[in-house]
């Protein structure tokens, strides 16, 4: 044998010694150690769940919350028999012995994984249940949380479990199967900041709680609990314009801030309980949710409409700025109707306006005026001129799937009734907002915003600043895009002053829209839909006082006329605004729970410091704060 | 008379391919188990180990077509093969990544992993420049390096550490075979054990004190033993030095690769479930199919890196020292085989398999039981796994091939 055979084997002899006596070492000298290791199972990582964040309104009133909750899981890895487990669980919850099997196999490779098998327990089912669970090593309830959704609106949407395609899509960004993931509403778009970040625990400890010591450092990684939201939303205007709403009747109401372009309230009628989804869903119930009313749709962004008048001020404001029409101009005299190449087009009121210029058309809604004005345009210029005024594309709130609306152009006519359609008589209705034109509630809202922000165009949007682990603003979490609509100044207070006659003259459609201390502008619209029903009810306006202030638009699906059913709603919501306008606008007080380590150190040094009422530096503080405009 | 021309009777190795047909039987066993969950009453076992068969029939079908391969085609193959190869390490690092690294081609589901056949086309690359006569010892160990670092370095692209230490520790054994003075060997391996030592200061002087003992033993000129002594000194005094210069999260990542147990949601995590497996075998094990730790599925994946795991919880220390033994007995086998080729090149290709496959096995195991750090090797022939499976077989062949051609050109 030479050297290096000698080598090889030394070498291999070392090597395979060292793992005997590792293994001897394990197994025999340390093997009851493992033994009991393994029989107390398990060592284990488990997931921590951060908290989800709480969504408020703008004064820090809760509007969504988290509650606790008891929750049964499974682990398959346990069982010890699984027809009578499937059997237990079939008596007790809603579900069926073939689901059980189903979960059990599906998990086959992640035995230790825990399976939620029912969330949402009721305390009372938990105690009976608990009863048995000395049979069942496998079964173990935790407390969780859910949602509790206190104001049933629209706009928060709600959380549901994640389901297959989401978790397919979704797993890279450390979700599992047992996960809660924003379905709608503002759950879904702020997803990212409301949900967290889970954390990770090494669970080491036998059936007696003993730590079983098998790491030197912890294993812990925290959770990072999720971002609340505080809201543009004012709670109160929210409840006072859904106690209003006429019952029974389907339609919308959006209150926004015209200078910063937040929305104060939100309505959607028929509405739903969010909370009914944190349950399992019975038959009946989903029946209801489905049904021809469709009260999970929301008729804000989800639907578009007919404008009808309140489309109006669209017509005039091209006219103006082509210089079809001045302030003065008289267009064709209204005898009910108006005889356009071989077709009579009516006017609302069949027994006619006479001539009017501009501002008595919007003032008496006089359709001719309307219809001849819009045969000095072109249809082209109309469609690129209401593209530019954000009335065909998405306002961009902070929702998802908003509908974009729909205004024709002539390609569009071509393509859908062939190269030789008559564009006139389409252009003629389109120009009262009938016709093809559609838009979404939320999309006139914020027309009428603009108008009355001088013209400068503000996005809608819900989230005002975020609070919690971090205190995010509006503009730091997304930017809200402002443009300029296409409105000289001279224009715009020509449609002012058309606006503020619909209201405050006596021949004005919605006269009886007049509050106290402010001026009111606004424009009624009865807009046919070609159903054979009754007419959908439009009105949107706003009030000035000294500076411009709030915006609403209320809609109602076939309810009749705007000035008969919309407008009085906008009078009682600008009643109120004007009624509760200090408590509206005086800037909340940051609550305790929300102030971090250095808001609490720079109020006591501001204590300390200065003379002041400790009441005068709390406001300055927060109106810093709070008020970013 | 030409009657049977895959095997010579007379100098084929029966023994060598039993144990090899033995180890991959075992593997079976450990596969079939080890994709196995017991819930209840109900049985259920992933498709692995027939797949595994499959794989098996293949890597046999090629030591067939190998063994009838005539040698001076075999010969003339290893240098295109080798340069072939190298393309595909350049190409995988555009491939798509799978699991975080650039490793593997994907063609029509089957997926292909070219520093497999790498590390079998280097080892026979090496021995052929090595050995060439009237070589001197720089040169050896010059060509050894030169053509072993261009695989090592794409492979560390990857990035896989541990194929890389695979490399290296062949190459230690090719220089042996290759009759490279020992001290030559123990010369490039110092630095790796100065750093260890640096950890204490008396580590630095024991090692010195030895390192010269060796060299002196060896019968260097004084001049050179006090060159070696002065640099290791230095890299055991500058690696404390290197260590501080390091920031917290490099430092972290270095000591959790070298104890995972720091890392308890990571590597730690694994390993410890093994240890759990294996420990709680005891002497007899919990008994075919029976394993709890495997049946919680702790471990994923446990039918590839951690099979051992799997053997040692249902099988205990007799059914491991079982395996352990018939490795140790397939490596003397492999030991006593270099020594019978007459062949340079061929005597050091083997010493490179063996060196390679014992590594392996090795660094493997002691993942398993906590002793090395967790680096993603498989355990030969016994984990899950095609390419792995078919390129250690196919090292095995080249050995059964050299062992049959013997005398038949000198």
């Amino acid at each position: 044998m030479n050297k290096s055979s000698r080598v090889f084997l030394i070498t291999s002899a070392v090597l395979f010694g060292i793992l005997i006596i590792a293994l001897f070492r394990l197994q025999v000298i340390k093997g009851n150690h493992y033994q009991r290791v393994a029989e107390s199972n398990f060592v284990r990582i488990r997931r921590l769940t951060a908290t989800r964040g709480e969504i408020y309104d703008q004064k820090y009133r809760p509007i969504v919350q988290n509650i606790p909750s008891h929750n049964l899981f499974l682990i398959s890895g346990k069982i010890q028999n699984l027809p009578a487990l499937a059997r237990f669980l079939s008596l007790h919850f809603e579900v069926t012995i073939e689901e059980i099997t189903e979960m059990v196999l599906n998990q086959r490779f992640r035995t230790y994984e825990e399976i939620l098998v029912a969330d949402n327990v009721p305390f009372e089912q938990m105690l009976s249940v608990s009863e048995y669970l000395n049979y069942f090593p496998e079964l173990v309830f935790r407390i969780g949380s859910t949602r509790e959704y206190l104001r049933p609106n629209h706009f928060t949407g709600y959380v549901g479990r994640i389901d297959e395609s989401e978790y397919e899509r979704y797993k890279a960004e450390d979700y599992s199967i047992n996960s809660y993931i924003g379905k709608t509403g503002l759950e879904r778009y702020y997803e990212v900041l409301l949900r967290g970040q889970d954390g990770r625990e090494v669970v080491q400890v036998d059936a007696q709680g003993r730590s079983l010591g098998l790491f030197q450092k912890g294993g812990f990684i925290e959770p990072l609990n999720g971002l609340s939201l505080v809201l543009t939303i004012d709670n109160e205007m929210q409840d006072f314009a859904n106690r209003i709403f006429p019952a029974g009747v389907k339609g919308t109401v959006v209150v926004s801030d015209v200078r910063s372009g937040g929305i104060l309230a939100y309505i959607s009628k028929p509405d739903y309980d969010p909370n009914l989804f944190m349950q399992r869903i019975t038959p009946e119930i989903w029946d209801e949710l489905n049904s021809e009313d469709k009260p999970l749709m929301d008729r804000v962004i989800h639907a578009t409409y007919p404008p009808g008048s309140v489309f109006k001020p669209v017509t005039a404001g091209l006219g103006l700025k082509k210089g079809v029409i001045t302030q003065f101009t008289r267009l064709a005299s209204c005898i009910g109707g108006m005889q356009v190449g071989n077709r009579f087009f009516r006017c609302w009121d069949h027994s006619g306006h006479g001539t009017s210029n501009v501002v008595e058309a919007l003032m008496r809604s006089c359709d001719v005026f309307f219809y001849d004005l819009s045969m000095k345009l072109r249809l082209d210029e109309f469609y690129d001129y209401v593209l530019a005024s954000h009335l065909g594309s998405k306002t961009g709130i902070d929702l998802p799937n908003e509908r974009e609306g729909f205004f024709p152009d002539t390609a569009w006519y071509r393509k859908t009734f062939g190269r030789n359609v008559g564009i006139l008589g389409h252009k003629v209705n389109l120009s009262i907002g009938q016709g093809e034109v559609l838009t979404t509630p939320l999309q006139m809202n914020a027309y009428y915003a603009a108008i009355a922000n001088g013209g400068t165009w503000i996005q809608p949007h819900l989230l005002k600043q975020t609070v919690g682990r971090a205190r995010l603003t509006r503009e730091q979490v997304e930017r809200v895009q402002t443009k300029q609509l296409p409105f000289s100044q001279a224009d715009l207070r020509i449609i002012h002053e058309g606006l503020y006659a619909v209201c405050n003259s006596p021949y004005g459609t919605a006269r009886s829209v007049q509050v106290p201390k402010a001026q009111t502008f606004g424009k009624t619209g009865s807009a046919e839909n070609f159903m054979g029903k009754k007419t959908h009810a439009w009105f949107c306006g706003y009030i000035v006082t000294d500076k411009p202030e709030i915006a609403v638009t209320v809609f109602m699906e076939n309810a009749g006329g705007g000035a008969a059913m919309a407008a009085p709603v906008a009078r009682q919501i600008f009643d109120f605004y004007m009624g509760n306008i200090e408590d509206i606008k005086r800037p909340a007080v940051l609550p305790p729970q929300f102030r971090s380590a250095e808001d609490l150190a720079a109020e006591a040094a501001q204590l300390s410091g200065q003379d002041r009422a400790p009441e005068a530096d709390m406001k300055q503080e927060n109106s810093e704060e709070i008020h970013p405009d | 008379m030409k009657k049977f021309i895959l095997i010579n009777h007379k100098k084929f190795d029966f023994i060598l391919l039993g144990m090899l047909v033995v180890l991959i039987a075992v593997g079976f066993v450990a596969i079939f188990t080890a994709s196995t969950t017991v819930i209840s009453d109900q049985i259920m076992t992933a498709n692995h180990w027939w797949k595994q068969i499959i794989f098996a029939v293949i890597a046999f079908l090629a030591i067939a077509l190998l063994l009838k391969l005539p040698m001076p085609i075999f010969d003339i193959l290893i240098v295109p093969a080798f340069v072939l190869n190298v393309l595909a390490l350049i190409l995988v690092l555009f491939a798509p990544t799978v699991a975080g690294a650039h490793r593997w081609f994907s063609i029509a589901n089957i997926n292909f992993q070219p520093s497999e056949s790498a590390k079998l086309l280097t080892i026979l690359m090496v021995a052929r420049y090595i050995s060439k006569e009237n070589l001197s010892e720089y040169k050896q160990i010059l060509y050894g390096w030169g053509i072993m670092i261009v695989p090592v370095i794409l492979i560390m692209i990857e990035p896989d550490f541990g194929t890389t230490l695979v490399f290296w520790a062949s190459l230690m054994a090719m220089f042996i075979a290759a009759e490279v003075p020992l001290f030559f060997i123990v010369l490039m391996i110092s630095p790796v054990v100065s750093v260890i030592a640096s950890l204490h200061w008396l580590g630095i002087v024991i090692w010195i004190a030895v390192l010269a003992f060796l060299l002196l033993r060896a019968g260097l000129s004084w001049v050179a033993i006090t060159v070696a002594g002065i640099i290791n000194t230095f890299i055991a005094l500058i690696t404390p030095v290197f260590w501080m210069g390091l920031k917290d999260y490099q430092q972290n990542r270095i000591l959790t690769f070298l104890d995972p147990t720091r890392d308890p949601l990571g590597a730690g995590y694994q390993i410890i479930q093994a240890k759990i497996a294996i420990g709680s075998g005891s002497w007899a094990g919990k008994g075919w199919l029976l394993g709890t730790q495997k049946n919680m599925n702790f471990l994923p994946e446990h039918h590839t890196d951690f099979i051992f795991s799997v053997i040692g919880e249902e099988f205990g220390f007799v059914g491991s020292m079982f395996l352990i033994l018939l490795f140790f007995a397939f490596f003397a086998r492999l030991i006593h085989c270099v020594f019978q080729l007459k062949v340079r090149e061929r005597k050091v290709a083997t010493a490179g398999i063996m060196a390679y496959l014992m590594f392996q096995t090795f660094i493997n195991i002691g993942m398993n039981i906590g002793l090395v750090p967790a680096t993603g090797i498989p355990l030969p022939f016994i984990s899950y796994g095609g390419s792995n499976l078919l390129i250690n077989t196919i090292s095995v062949a080249v050995v059964l091939k050299y062992l049959n051609e013997r005398g038949f050109i000198k």
